[in-house]
This record gives structure tokens, C-alpha cells and sequence, in this order.
């Protein structure tokens, strides 16, 4: 009995913990209920009245996102141009990683300058001259086309990241295995690629998220053949058909929340900056 | 290194190896050149020469691809519609900055301190740099729509009856991008405020300074150059973003809309290079004032 009254007063006059409670919780509910309000709309078969919840439910938008919106071509575009974006990005990104990480490369500074500087512009005010170019190339509607326009923005990443990756591999485990005879090839297969994995399979599965959530650089390189899950979306909202798009964008979103379950393991503030980019 | 530990510019700074064989520092610069190309050339040809197609058709008479006129910047410039735009993408950028440093720094210094759904938080800030911006856009128009859960709760205080509108105003706007763009302020703030040696706030506690204090005149101070850092990032962010005041502006078109809405939509390139143009060099002088500012403070990490 005797304890009942003390945390009882403790609860009452910690004020300072009620409101950081309060604002927690607050917080919790601008950034999720955006997202929850999705799920709900999609399988809302009717929702017109000002309710909290839908009058009927059903998943009568997604036989619709299927049928009218033509969602299988559209995810196997997406999921074609996201894995194009992957190989292209790549096979640029790891040779010239490797020499940014572990040779001696005159004009460090400016190489570095004119890796960022594409993070530095709004995508929108670059956009524009690559649609020129891929227009004058032919490029505009083809997958290839519109992955090449994907590799604009994570090129550079995939440039940091695996820079950084071949720059912290550790020099004696190379070291040992060239000490113990190992051809240099063999210690590229066996020692090297198994280091750097971690930071080549980040590479490549920021590239694909990327790819597939990109939106701007889409818009202006798109046509009717390669449709993307974004422009979908937008097109539908352009249409009125909100709910509709509230069933795309669950799919849209499958990827990403994959990512973040991924990621939430280990969680370092300060580094995850470099890499993720919200446009 | 683990997807999480993402290393930024600095990774690319140093890298300096002994080692024999095949991965010895060698001198020999045509190997590097060739190593340097495949990454180089991708950035020359998708980034640098569509950066000069842009520079390029936005002095070009309209509807040409070259040639020099300053009529697109005329233009640009005496179409108020136009420079309002302008005027507005800085407005929002500034009012989402700040109000992104108003919730990151009480919502860092609460994650400072471990509790049970710590990781849970840290997480939620992650949302929005992984959730696609045209998702986010959807979600946040049905949630403070006219008849969205938002203003449902809204509505059932006293004296408040009808909707409010917050889709499609500038508060909404506001709102929106705070939504978007708060996490990199909030992840470098609490990323500051973390790496705060605990010794200092023991110390200012043990002299007999109040929390407050220990907060205004410790915690604070030493967690600015973290916000500025994150603040400049949210600024850019919210500066160029597009997809979302594509969807949910409305009226209120940023640069960033009134650039696609020329260019891709009335077709004139032209104007809509000049426009990119001038939203470019408007971000680089910003980036380079701030960072000048911040060197000269004494406040840059870098």
C-alpha cells in the first residue's frame, strides 16, 4: 500500500515525462498515420462520407488498379528498369570505385566535387537536358532508356559506396594471401569479392529501391510502353482515382519497407545520410 | 561494411595502401585512367552533358537548340506567375527548414536517452528517406484532406465546424515537406547530440547548473553544428522537391512544378531551361554562402 501513493505522485508530477510522452506519441501519429490512411483507402471499397473508416470493405480497388491499370506491365517494367539501373550502375561504379579506393588518383578533389554534384542540383533542373539528350538519342520509351536515365542519380552513390567499401578492406587479409601464394586472381575471387560484398549487395539494393521509387527523371524520359509504377501512380491521381492509387502505392511500398526492416538492425544515424535521398 | 554504415564524401578523401602483388599502389596512371573512365564517363555523359544542353538551350532562341538570346530570362523574369514560383520555392524551403529544427531537436534530445521503444522511433525517422516521395504525397493528401482523419479529429473539437483546409494551402505545404525532408536534420542532430561527451554535461551538472541551462548553454551550442549540417540538407530537399507540390500544391506551384509545367507540358524548353538554370545557380550560391558562413564561424565538421 505503501508504494501505490508514491508512483501514483510520480506520475502526476513528472511533468517532464508527460510531455515527452505526449510529443512521442504525436509524433508517432503525423509520421504514420499518412501511411496507415493507404492501406485503409485500398481496401475501402466505398469511402465518400466524412467517417473514420470505410462505409464498405473490399479489394475492389486492387481488381481495378489490375484490370484498368494494367498493374502486371507496369510492375514488370519497373522491376526490369530498377534491375537494368543495377548491372549499368555497377559495371561503371566498381572500376572506378576500386580506383578511387585503393590507387593513387591525381585530382582526388575536383573527382570528388563532380561525384556529389549531382546531389547538390535539384534533380528537376538537370532533368530537362537529359530528356533533350535521350530525345536526340532515341532513347526516350525504352527500358533501357529510362534505366539509363535512373543512373544519373545512383551512379554517384554507387560510386561512394563502393569507393568506401574497397578503401576499408582490410590490407592484411590481401596481404596473408598473397604471403601464402595466392595468384593475384585467385585473391580478387576468394578474398577480395567476399570482403567487399557487403557494401557491392548495398550498392546494388539502394540502386534497385532507387530505381524503382524514382519518380522525375521518369516523367520526362516515359512513354506508353514504359510506364513505371510512379508515373502510374501519378497518372491515376491525375485521373481522380485516389483510391486506385492508394492500392499502387502498396505496392510501391513493398520494397522499401523491405529495406527498412533490412536496415533496422543496425542503425547509425550519422551514416545512413550519405546514401538514402527521399526525391 | 553493412548496408547502415553508408559512408559519405569523406570516404572518398583518403586512401592510402601498401600492399604487394596486384593490389600495391602502383604509379602506373593508364591503369588508373582506365579504371577512372567507365564511372567518369557515365557522370560526363548522364550529368555534365545534359547540364550544358540545359545551359545551352536556355540562352537558345525558342524553339532552337543553340544560338545566344536572353529572351527566355526575359521572359522568365517578367512573367510574375513565374517569379512568384520562384519566390515561393524559397518560402517553403525556409519555413520547412525551421520548423524541421522545431521538431528534430525536442524529438533528439528525448531518443538521447534510452527507453523501450527507442529503436522503434529511430526507425520511424528513417520512413520517409525509404517510403517513395509519390507514396508519401497520396498518403499525406488523404490524411489531412478535407475528409481525411485529420481534420475528422479537427472537427470534433467544440467551435470548430466544417472542414479546414490544409491540402492545397501553403500551411499544408509546410506540413508536407516537414514530413519529407525533417529526417536528415533530425538524424544529424541527434547524431551531434550523441557524440557530446557525457563528461561535459556531468561537469555543468556537478557546478550546480539547472537541466535547463545545461541545455541552453551546453547541449545546445554543441549540437549546432549538427543542426546546421541537417538543416542544410532538409533546405535543398525541400528546395528542388518536386513529385510532392506536383501532386498536392495545388495553385501553389514551386520552380520546380512551373519548370515541368513549361517545359514538358506547354513545350516551350526553352524558358523551362532558363528557369532550371537560375533554380541551379541559386542552390550552388546558397551551398557555397552557407558553407563560407560556417567555416568562418568556426561551425563546419568538414
Amino acid at each position: 500500500m505503501s508504494q501505490l501513493p508514491a508512483t501514483y505522485g510520480r506520475a502526476i508530477w513528472d511533468g517532464r515525462r508527460v510531455l515527452g510522452s505526449t510529443f512521442l506519441l504525436a509524433f508517432l501519429l503525423y509520421m504514420l498515420a499518412p501511411l496507415a490512411i493507404i492501406a485503409v483507402s485500398s481496401v475501402g471499397k466505398t469511402w465518400f462520407g466524412p467517417t473514420f473508416l470505410p462505409e464498405e470493405w473490399g479489394l475492389d480497388w486492387y481488381v481495378w488498379a489490375n484490370s484498368i491499370g494494367n498493374i502486371p506491365e507496369v510492375l514488370k517494367n519497373s522491376v526490369i528498369i530498377a534491375a537494368m539501373a543495377v548491372v549499368m550502375s555497377l559495371a561503371l561504379a566498381l572500376p572506378t570505385g576500386w580506383a578511387l579506393g585503393r590507387r593513387r588518383v591525381p585530382i582526388r578533389g575536383f573527382l570528388s566535387t563532380l561525384v556529389l554534384l549531382p546531389r547538390m542540383l535539384p534533380p528537376i533542373a538537370f532533368a530537362l537536358g537529359v530528356a533533350k539528350l535521350f530525345y536526340a538519342l532515341g532513347l526516350v520509351d525504352t527500358l533501357f532508356g529510362v534505366a539509363l536515365a535512373h543512373v544519373t542519380i545512383t551512379l554517384p552513390f554507387a560510386l561512394l559506396v563502393l569507393s568506401a567499401t574497397f578503401a576499408g578492406l582490410d590490407d592484411r587479409l590481401i596481404e596473408a594471401a598473397e604471403v601464402c601464394g595466392s595468384r593475384p586472381w585467385r585473391t580478387f575471387i576468394w578474398v577480395v569479392l567476399p570482403l567487399a560484398m557487403p557494401g557491392i549487395l548495398s550498392a546494388a539494393i539502394f540502386v534497385f529501391t532507387t530505381s524503382y521509387n524514382e519518380f522525375t527523371l521518369t516523367l520526362l524520359t516515359y512513354g506508353p510502353h514504359t510506364v513505371t509504377l510512379p508515373v502510374k501512380t501519378y497518372l491515376v491521381i491525375g485521373d481522380g482515382f485516389v483510391p486506385v492509387a492508394s492500392a499502387i502505392s502498396m505496392i510501391l511500398l513493398v520494397p522499401s519497407l523491405l529495406v527498412l526492416l533490412l536496415i533496422q538492425s543496425q542503425l547509425k544515424p550519422d551514416k545512413l545520410i550519405g546514401g538514402l535521398k527521399g526525391v | 561494411m553493412s548496408f547502415a554504415e553508408q559512408p559519405g564524401a569523406a570516404a572518398l578523401g583518403g586512401a592510402g595502401l601498401r600492399i604487394p602483388g596486384l593490389f600495391r599502389e602502383r604509379r602506373n596512371g593508364l591503369v588508373t585512367l582506365a579504371l577512372l573512365t567507365p564511372g567518369f564517363g557515365g557522370i560526363a555523359f548522364l550529368f555534365l552533358l545534359p547540364l550544358w544542353l540545359v545551359f545551352q538551350l536556355s540562352f537558345a532562341p525558342e524553339g532552337a537548340d543553340s544560338g545566344f538570346t536572353l529572351d527566355n530570362y526575359a521572359s522568365f523574369l517578367g512573367d510574375g506567375k513565374l517569379v512568384d514560383a520562384f519566390f515561393l520555392s524559397i518560402e517553403l524551403a525556409v519555413l520547412a527548414t525551421l520548423f524541421s529544427i522545431l521538431l528534430s531537436v525536442p524529438l533528439a534530445l528525448a531518443l538521447r536517452r534510452p527507453f523501450r521503444s527507442n529503436r522503434a522511433f529511430r526507425l520511424l525517422i528513417l520512413l520517409p528517406l525509404m517510403v517513395p516521395a509519390l507514396v508519401s504525397a497520396v498518403g499525406l493528401r488523404l490524411f489531412w484532406g478535407d475528409v481525411g482523419w485529420a481534420n475528422l479529429t479537427i472537427q470534433l473539437l467544440p467551435f470548430v465546424d466544417g472542414p479546414i483546409r490544409i491540402v492545397f494551402t501553403i500551411p499544408g505545404l509546410v506540413l508536407f515537406y516537414v514530413w519529407l525532408f525533417f529526417p536528415f536534420t533530425a538524424l544529424l542532430t541527434l547524431a551531434a547530440l550523441e557524440g557530446i561527451d557525457p563528461a561535459i554535461e556531468e561537469a555543468a551538472e556537478v557546478s550546480g547548473a539547472s537541466r535547463w541551462r545545461v541545455l541552453i548553454h551546453v547541449l545546445l551550442p554543441l549540437a549546432v553544428p549538427g543542426i546546421l549540417a541537417g538543416s542544410v540538407l532538409t533546405f535543398i530537399e525541400s528546395f528542388g522537391a518536386f513529385s510532392v507540390p506536383l501532386v498536392t500544391g495545388g495553385d501553389y506551384r514551386p520552380l520546380s512544378v512551373q519548370i515541368y509545367t513549361v517545359s514538358a507540358i506547354f513545350l516551350h524548353w526553352n524558358e523551362g531551361a532558363a528557369m532550371s538554370v537560375v533554380m541551379g545557380v541559386t542552390q550552388i550560391v546558397f551551398l557555397v554562402t552557407y558553407f563560407r558562413l560556417l567555416r568562418r564561424r568556426g561551425w563546419s565538421e568538414r
